[in-house]
C-alpha cells in the first residue's frame, strides 16, 4: 500500500513551544483515520502541519512523497482538502459558486471556468446532494445544508486526502450521520483517504478503521477502535470515568462517560451536616452535592453567599435573620436536624460571639458518636471573647473531631457508600 | 443566473444613455451645446473632458472599495475612510509644494502611491492585534491616520504661497476639473492597468473572501495575493487621488450596491463595480454642476452626502448580520 501522509520525528507549535513532540506517524492510500484527545492534545497543530499552515520546528511532513512545505500552493490543493468545524461565508454566494471557490487551484484566470471545472462542481453538488439548490444564496441555508455546501467545495477540488476538522460537531445526529455516510463513500467508492478530528468517540469508532488518541502532544495509543478505546487507556487520558460497551447493532465500541457509576466518591445515602458561613462554605456544599452526599446546613444568615448557594442545591438549611447573631431557639433547630445527619462538617468560618453557637452542632454530634470534621486554622480564625471557639475546637479534638487541610482531603476521609 | 444576464443587459444600454445625461448638464444650461459656434465647441469638450475624468477616478475608487472588503473581509473597508486616500492625498500635495510635480507627470501619483503604500501599513499595523483585525479596529484607527495625514497636508497648505491655497483646497475637496493632461494620461493608464489586475484575480478574491485559511486550503498563496491586491488597490486609488483629489465613499456605496445585484462573485463583481462606479461618480459631477448654478460644489461634497447615511446603514446593519470575527 502507498504512503500518503508521513510524520518524521515533527515537532510543532506557535512561538517556538513546541505543541506536537517528535511524532512519528505513517497512514497509508485508503486509510480512514480518526484523530481523538482531549483539548489541548494538539490535534488541530498535526492537522495544520499536514495542510502547511504551521511549518514544523523539526522533522518532515510528507505527503504522498513530497515534503509539504515544499509544495506548490496549487498542487497541495489537488492533493489534499480541508472540512472546517465552520466556515464565516460573509457575502451572498451561491452554493454553484462556493462549490466552483474549490476549483480555484484549476481555473484558468484569463477564461470563464472551462467545461471541465463546471462538470466537476455539478459532479460534487449531486454527491453531496446540494444540486437543486444550486442557485440559492448559502447565507440562507440550514447548518445542515451548509455544511454539505462546504464538503462539496472540498470534493470540488478532487483531491486524494480529506482532512475533517471537527467538520460535524455543531451538526445535529441526523445530518452528522449524513456527512459521515458522505465521506465514507467517497473513501469506499473513490479511495480517497480520510483523516477526522472529532470529540465524538462513538461516530469516529463506527467510522474509522483506525483511531490515534493523543495526548500532551504525542501518540497515546494508536489502532483498531477496539484496541484503542478501552475503559483503561481512556480513564488515564481524558482523567474521567467511562465505560465502553459493544455496540450490538454494528459491532463497533461504544463509549459512555460515567461520573456517577463508578465514582470512588459516591455518597448516596449519607448524610453530611456542614457548618459554614461568609462564602467559606460555597465550594465544599458544591463538591459534596456532586459526590451525591445528602446535605444539610446551618445556621447560616439569610443573605450570606453560602446560604444561597444551598438554596440554589436545595440543600435544606436552618436561617437566622440577616446580619443577627444565632438565637436559642434557631439554634435549637439546627441541633434537631443535625441530630439526623450522619457527619458534621466545620468548614472555615470566621466565630465571633454570634455564631460560636454552632460549635454546639458539632459537640452533639461526638458525644452520640458521629464523625466530626473540622478545618484546620480555627485559632486564626477566632474572634470570640477569651477565644472561647479554639477552647471549644480543642475539646473536640481532643474528645475525637479529626482535622482537615483541604477539600480532597475530605473527600478522601468521608466515608462512602460502596 | 438568467434573471443577472438581464440586469448586465440592461445596464449595458442605460450606460450610454447616463453618459450622455452628464454630458448636456452644465452650469452654463442643459442640452447639447451648438457645434456651431467656438464656444459651443470648448464648452463640449471641457463636458466630455470632465464626464469621462469623473468616470475614470469613479471606476478607481469603486473597484478598490470592492478589493479592500474583500481582503480586509471588511464590509466597511474604503479606500477613504481606511485613510489610504488621505495620505495619497499628502503624498500628492508634498509633490506640488516641493515643485516635484513639475519634473514630470508621473511624480505626483508615484508621490501619493508611495505615501498611500506608507498609510495602508501603518493603518493595518495598528488594527492588527495578536493576528486579528478587528472591523471596528481598522475604521478607527483609518479616522485616526487619516486624521493626521490631513493636519499634516492643512499644515503644508499654510504654509505654501497663497495663490496656490485657493487650487489645492478646491483639489482637496474632489475636483474633477482636470489642470494637466499628461497627468490625466498617465494616471489613466495605471488606473486601466490596476483595475485589470484586480479582475484578473477574481478567482483568488473569491477564496480570500472566506478567510485566509479557507484560501490557503483550496490553493492559494495568500500572503502573496494579499500583498498584490493591497497594492494594487492602492495603486488605483493613488492615480485617482492625483487626478481629482480626496472624493469620498464612491468606494463603499458602489461595490454594496452592485453587490445585491450581481452576487459577490469577483468575476462579475469587479467589472459591474468599475462601469457602476464610473456612471456613479459622472452622474454626482452632474449634480454638483447644477444643484447650485451658476456656481458648483465640489464633487467630494456630493459623494459624502450620499454615501455618509450609507455607511451608517451598512454598520448598523452588518453589525446584526455578523460579517466578520
Amino acid at each position: 500500500m502507498k504512503t500518503v501522509l508521513e510524520f518524521r520525528n515533527v515537532s510543532a507549535g506557535y512561538h517556538s513551544v513546541p505543541v506536537i513532540r517528535n511524532l512519528d506517524l505513517t497512514v497509508t492510500e485508503g486509510q480512514m483515520v480518526g484523530i481523538l484527545g482531549p483539548n489541548g492534545a494538539g490535534k488541530t497543530t498535526f492537522l495544520r502541519c499536514i495542510t502547511g499552515l504551521c511549518s514544523p520546528m523539526t522533522g518532515i511532513v510528507s505527503i504522498f512523497g513530497s515534503d509539504v512545505t515544499r509544495l506548490p500552493a496549487a498542487e497541495r490543493a489537488r492533493l489534499i482538502a480541508v472540512v472546517p468545524q465552520e466556515l464565516e461565508i460573509p457575502a451572498s454566494f451561491t452554493v454553484q459558486e462556493i462549490v466552483m471557490i474549490g476549483r480555484t487551484a484549476s481555473l484558468n484566470r484569463w477564461s470563464q471556468p472551462s467545461l471541465c471545472d463546471v462538470k466537476i462542481v455539478e459532479r460534487a453538488m449531486v454527491y453531496t446532494d446540494v444540486a437543486d439548490i444550486k442557485h440559492r444564496p448559502v447565507t440562507e441555508l440550514s447548518g445542515g445544508e451548509k455544511q454539505r455546501v462546504i464538503v462539496a467545495m472540498a470534493l470540488a477540488q478532487e483531491p486524494r486526502m480529506i482532512l475533517m476538522d471537527e467538520a460535524t460537531s455543531h451538526l445535529d445526529m441526523n445530518h452528522r450521520l449524513e456527512i459521515m455516510q458522505i465521506i465514507e463513500r467517497l473513501n469506499i467508492e473513490k479511495g480517497v483517504s480520510v483523516i477526522m478530528v472529532s470529540h465524538d468517540l462513538n461516530l469516529t469508532a463506527e467510522f474509522c478503521q483506525r483511531i490515534i488518541l493523543m495526548d500532551r502532544g504525542k501518540i497515546a495509543a494508536d489502532g483498531k477502535p477496539s484496541e484503542v478505546l478501552t475503559e483503561n487507556i481512556l480513564s488515564t487520558i481524558y482523567n474521567c470515568n467511562v465505560r465502553v460497551q459493544k455496540n450490538q447493532a454494528n459491532g463497533s465500541v461504544c463509549v459512555l462517560p460515567a461520573p456517577r457509576l463508578t465514582s470512588a466518591h459516591s455518597g448516596r445515602g449519607i448524610t453530611v451536616h456542614v457548618v459554614a458561613g461568609g462564602g467559606c462554605g460555597e465550594e465544599i456544599l458544591r463538591r459534596l452535592n456532586l459526590a451525591d452526599y445528602t446535605i444539610t446546613s446551618g445556621v447560616l444568615n439569610k443573605g450570606d453567599s453560602d446560604a444561597e448557594v444551598a438554596g440554589v442545591l436545595g440543600i435544606p438549611t436552618v436561617l437566622e435573620k440577616p446580619f443577627s447573631p444565632v438565637s436559642r431557639d434557631i439554634l435549637d433547630k439546627a441541633l434537631v436536624m443535625a441530630e439526623s445527619a450522619d457527619i458534621i462538617v466545620v468548614c472555615a468560618v470566621p466565630f465571633g460571639p454570634g455564631n460560636a453557637g454552632n460549635l454546639e452542632l458539632a459537640e452533639q454530634a461526638l458525644a452520640k458518636g458521629k464523625q466530626v470534621f473540622l478545618i484546620d486554622g480555627i485559632s486564626q480564625r477566632d474572634y470570640t471573647y477569651n477565644r472561647e471557639a479554639t477552647t471549644r475546637a480543642q475539646k473536640l479534638l481532643q474528645n475525637g473531631a479529626r482535622v482537615f487541610q483541604n477539600i480532597p482531603e475530605l473527600l478522601k476521609a468521608l466515608p462512602t457508600s460502596a | 443566473m438568467f434573471k443577472r444576464n438581464h440586469i448586465v443587459i440592461y445596464f449595458l444600454v442605460a450606460v450610454p444613455i447616463i453618459l450622455l445625461l452628464c454630458i448636456m448638464t452644465g452650469s452654463t444650461g442643459f442640452g447639447i451645446p451648438d457645434t456651431g459656434t467656438e464656444t459651443g465647441r470648448s464648452i463640449l469638450y471641457l463636458r466630455l473632458y470632465r464626464v469621462f475624468t469623473g468616470f475614470v477616478v469613479g471606476a478607481a475608487l469603486s473597484c478598490a472599495g470592492a478589493v479592500l472588503q474583500a481582503l480586509l473581509r471588511n464590509p466597511l473597508a474604503e479606500p477613504y475612510v481606511i485613510g489610504v486616500s488621505s495620505g495619497a492625498g499628502l503624498g500628492a500635495t508634498l509633490a506640488i509644494a516641493s515643485g516635484l510635480s513639475a519634473i514630470s507627470s508621473a511624480t505626483l501619483p508615484f508621490s501619493a502611491f508611495v505615501f498611500a503604500i506608507a498609510t495602508l501599513v501603518i493603518v493595518y499595523g495598528l488594527a492588527n492585534t495578536a493576528g486579528r483585525i478587528s472591523i471596528y479596529g481598522l475604521v478607527l484607527s483609518g479616522v485616526i491616520v487619516s486624521s493626521i495625514c490631513s493636519s499634516l497636508l492643512m499644515s503644508i497648505v499654510a504654509l505654501s504661497q497663497s495663490h496656490e491655497i485657493q487650487s489645492i483646497m478646491w483639489w482637496l475637496l474632489g475636483n474633477l476639473e482636470v489642470s494637466s493632461r499628461p497627468l490625466f494620461i498617465v494616471s489613466s493608464v495605471l488606473i486601466l492597468v490596476g483595475s485589470c489586475g484586480i479582475w484578473l484575480m477574481a478567482p483568488e478574491l473569491n477564496a480570500l473572501s472566506l478567510g485566509r485559511e479557507m484560501a490557503h486550503h483550496v490553493g492559494v498563496r495568500t500572503k502573496l495575493s494579499i500583498a498584490i491586491g493591497l497594492i494594487l488597490a492602492t495603486l488605483i486609488t493613488a492615480a485617482a487621488v492625483s487626478i481629482s483629489g480626496l472624493i469620498g465613499f464612491v468606494g463603499l456605496v458602489v461595490p454594496h450596491t452592485v453587490r445585491t445585484i450581481t452576487g459577490p462573485d469577483h468575476r462579475r463583481l469587479i467589472p459591474v463595480t468599475a462601469i457602476t462606479g464610473g456612471l456613479f461618480l459622472a452622474l454626482c459631477d452632474a449634480v454638483a454642476r447644477i444643484a447650485l448654478a451658476p456656481r458648483e460644489l465640489p464633487v467630494g461634497v456630493v459623494t459624502a452626502l450620499i454615501g455618509g447615511p450609507f455607511f451608517i446603514t451598512i454598520l448598523r446593519g452588518r453589525r446584526k448580520q455578523g460579517w466578520i470575527e
